[in-house]
C-alpha cells in the first residue's frame, strides 16, 4: 500500500510537470494550428537559466521568473520572426520548429556544455514529512500545486476574459474574428507568448525536482508531452490535463517496475487509444486533411 | 532517344565517375565515406517517396533504418558472417519492415499530418530504447553496441564498395519505375490534390500506405547497407538525429525530385565528417547541429524545392522560353 501511494504521488508530481508542457501546447495547436516541435526546447532553456540563476541568486523566485522570462522572449521571436511565415504551410511548420529545436538543443551546451548539471532545491521547499509508509515532499506539493494554480487561471482566461473569449472564436473561425476587426495575428503572438512561457515554467520547476539539468531533457519532455496532447486531443485544455495524470502515473509505476520501458508502455496507451478513438479522449472528430 | 540522353546521360556520368573511384584513389578513407553517402542516398531517396510524393512529414523514419541494420547484424552476427545469414537476415528485416509499416499507416495516416509526424516521433524513440535495454541484451549486447561479421566475399573494401553501389541503382531504378507507374501517379496526385483524388474515388489511405511501404522497405535496405559499410551495429542507428538528418538530406537534395536524396546525402555526409574533424582543433565546430537547424529553416523559407528541384525548375522555364 505504502508504495502504490508513493508511486501515485510521483505519478502526479510528473503529471503537473506534463500539464504545463502539454497546456502549452494544447493552446498554440488549438488557436494557430501549429504543433510545436521546439517545445521542448523553450523548457529546456527555462531549465538551464533557472538553475544558473538560483545556483548565483539562491533567489528561486527570481530563478522561476527568469526561466518564464527566456522562454517568453524566445517563444515571441520564433512566432514572429519565422512561424508567421509558414502558417497554412503545415508540413512547413514542423520543419521550421524542428529546426529551431535543433538550434535550442544545441546553442545551450556552447555556455553551459553538453554535460549535465545539477540542479539545487531552494531550503525552504525541502523539508519532507513521513505521512504512513509515504514520504511526502514539500517541493513536490509546489509543483503540484503550481500546476493547479495555473490550470485554474488558465480556465479563467478561456472563459472569463475579453482575450479568452477572442481565442475561443478564434479556434473555430479565425477568418470571422479578423472580420470583426481583432487583430488576430497579435492574439496568436500572446498565446505563443503564454504557451512558451509555462514551458518555460515547467523547466523552471523541473531542475530542482530531477536533481539536475541535461542536454537531452528537452526532446524526452517533448516526446512525453507529444503522446500526452495525442492522447487527451490535440486542442483540448480538459484531455491535457487528464492525459498528464494518465502519462504521469503510468510513467511512475512502469519505471519502477522495469527501469527503462516507460517510453514503450505510453506509446503502446497512445496506439490503443488512436485505434479506439483517433481524435484522443476529448478531441474533437475532425476529418483527415 | 535524345531526351532520354538529356535526362539520364549526366547521371550515367556520375556512375562511371563514382564506379571509378576506388580505381582512381584506391579504398580507404574516401571509399568509406562513399559506401556512407550510398547508404544514406538510398535511405533519403526512401524518405523522398513519403514527403515528396504522399506529402507527410515523419520524424522516426530511423526505425527502418535502424531495423535493417539491427536485424541483418544480429544475424551475421549469431551466423559467424555466413551468405546465409546476411540472406536470412535481410528477408526477416524486410518483413519486419512491411509490418510495422503497417501498423504505422494504420493507426496515423487515416488523421492530421501532424499526428502522424507525432507518433513517427514516439514509435522511433520506442526502439531506439528497446535497443539498448538490458532486457534484449543477449540478442542486442545492448549499449554497448556490436561488432559484425561480414562474409568471405565481402571481407575487402573493394567488393564492399561495388556491392553497395549495385544495390543502390538497383534501388533507384526501382524507384524510379514505382514513381512513373500509375500508383506513383496517383501519389503525386494526391500530393497535389488530396481532395481531388479522393473524388476520383481513389482510397487516399490505401495509397498512402503503400507508398510507406516502399519507402520503408527501401530505408531498410538503406540500414542493411550500413551495417555492411560499417561492421558495427548501435542504439545510435535508431536515434531520432538519424531521421532528422535523412530529412535534412532530403530537403536540402529538393523534395519530390527522388534523385535529390543524392545530393543531400553526398553534402550532409561530407559536412558532418570535415566538422567532426575540425572539431579536434577548434571545439565549437561539434556544434554543428546548429547550422543544420539553421538549414532546415531556410530551405522551407528561402528554397522550398532544394538544390535539385530549384535546377529542374530553372531548366524547364528556360527551355520553355525557347520553344
Amino acid at each position: 500500500m505504502g508504495i502504490f501511494l508513493t508511486l501515485a504521488l510521483n505519478g502526479i508530481v510528473n503529471g503537473s510537470l506534463y500539464f504545463l508542457m502539454a497546456a502549452g501546447l494544447t493552446l498554440i495547436f488549438g488557436l494557430m494550428r501549429v504543433v510545436n516541435f521546439a517545445h521542448g526546447g523553450l523548457y529546456q532553456w527555462g531549465a538551464y537559466l533557472a538553475t544558473f540563476v538560483f545556483a548565483t541568486t539562491d533567489n528561486f523566485v527570481l530563478a522561476l521568473a527568469v526561466g518564464m522570462l527566456i522562454a517568453i522572449i524566445l517563444g515571441i521571436v520564433m512566432e514572429r520572426g519565422l512561424i508567421s511565415f509558414v502558417y497554412h504551410n503545415e508540413n512547413g511548420q514542423l520543419l521550421v520548429t524542428m529546426g529551431i529545436m535543433l538550434i535550442l538543443t544545441e546553442l545551450i551546451k556552447v555556455p553551459f556544455g553538453p554535460s549535465e548539471l545539477s540542479s539545487n532545491t531552494p531550503t525552504d521547499l525541502s523539508n519532507s514529512w513521513l505521512v504512513g509508509q509515504v514520504v511526502i515532499v514539500q517541493y513536490q506539493l509546489f509543483m503540484i500545486g503550481a500546476s493547479i494554480v495555473v490550470f485554474i487561471l488558465l480556465l479563467w482566461i478561456l472563459h472569463k476574459t475579453r482575450l479568452g473569449m477572442i481565442v475561443r472564436a478564434g479556434v473555430y473561425n479565425p477568418e470571422l474574428v479578423e472580420a470583426c476587426g481583432i487583430a488576430i495575428g497579435r492574439v496568436f503572438t500572446i498565446v505563443f507568448a503564454l504557451g512558451a512561457g509555462l514551458a518555460g515554467l515547467a523547466g523552471a520547476l523541473a531542475g530542482p525536482y530531477l536533481g539536475a539539468v541535461t542536454p537531452t531533457m528537452g526532446f524526452d519532455m517533448q516526446l512525453s508531452a507529444f503522446i500526452i496532447v495525442v492522447v487527451g486531443g490535440l486542442g483540448s485544455l480538459t484531455g491535457s490535463f487528464i492525459g498528464s495524470m494518465i502519462i504521469g502515473i503510468l510513467t511512475a509505476v512502469v519505471s519502477f517496475y522495469f527501469s527503462s520501458l516507460a517510453v514503450l508502455v505510453n506509446v503502446v496507451v497512445m496506439v490503443i487509444v488512436l485505434l479506439i478513438r483517433p481524435q484522443g479522449l476529448f478531441g474533437e472528430r475532425e476529418s483527415a486533411t | 532517344m535524345t531526351r532520354h540522353t538529356r535526362q539520364f546521360g549526366p547521371l550515367l556520368l556520375i556512375l562511371v565517375v563514382v564506379a571509378l573511384v576506388p580505381v582512381l584513389f584506391g579504398v580507404g578513407g574516401i571509399t568509406n565515406l562513399l559506401e556512407q553517402v550510398f547508404a544514406f542516398a538510398l535511405f533519403a531517396m526512401s524518405y523522398d517517396l513519403l514527403i515528396g510524393y504522399t506529402g507527410v512529414v515523419s520524424f522516426g523514419h530511423a526505425v527502418f533504418f535502424g531495423t535493417g541494420a539491427y536485424v541483418v547484424g544480429i544475424f551475421l552476427a549469431h551466423s559467424g558472417g555466413s551468405s546465409g545469414g546476411l540472406l536470412v537476415g535481410t528477408c526477416v528485416a524486410l518483413g519486419m519492415s512491411i509490418l510495422l509499416s503497417l501498423l504505422i499507416a494504420s493507426i496515423s495516416l487515416r488523421i492530421r499530418t501532424v499526428y502522424f509526424a507525432m507518433i513517427t516521433l514516439a514509435v522511433g524513440q520506442t526502439f531506439y530504447v528497446l535497443s539498448g535495454s538490458q532486457m534484449l541484451q543477449p540478442l542486442t549486447n545492448a549499449d554497448d553496441g556490436m561488432t559484425v561479421p561480414l562474409p568471405v566475399w565481402l571481407t575487402h573494401d573493394r567488393p564492399v564498395y561495388y556491392f553497395s553501389l549495385a544495390v543502390l541503382v538497383l534501388c533507384l531504378v526501382l524507384l524510379r519505375l514505382f514513381v512513373r507507374s500509375p500508383v506513383g501517379l496517383v501519389l503525386q496526385g494526391i500530393r497535389e490534390n488530396e481532395g481531388r483524388v479522393l473524388t476520383l474515388g481513389h482510397s487516399v489511405y490505401r495509397f498512402k500506405s503503400i507508398a510507406f511501404v516502399i519507402s520503408g522497405l527501401m530505408a531498410t535496405v538503406a540500414g542493411i547497407l550500413y551495417v555492411i559499410a560499417q561492421t558495427f551495429v548501435s542504439t545510435g542507428v535508431y536515434d531520432v538525429s538519424i531521421s532528422l538528418d535523412v530529412l535534412l538530406m532530403t530537403i536540402i537534395g529538393g523534395i519530390g525530385t527522388l534523385y535529390g536524396g543524392l545530393l543531400g546525402a553526398l553534402i550532409i555526409i561530407v559536412a558532418q565528417t570535415e566538422f567532426t574533424n575540425l572539431a579536434g582543433t577548434y571545439p565549437i565546430f561539434g556544434r554543428y547541429t546548429i547550422l543544420f537547424g539553421v538549414l532546415y529553416i531556410v530551405i522551407v523559407r528561402f528554397m522550398p524545392r532544394g538544390i535539385v528541384g530549384t535546377i529542374l525548375e530553372s531548366i524547364k522555364r528556360r527551355s520553355g522560353q525557347e520553344g
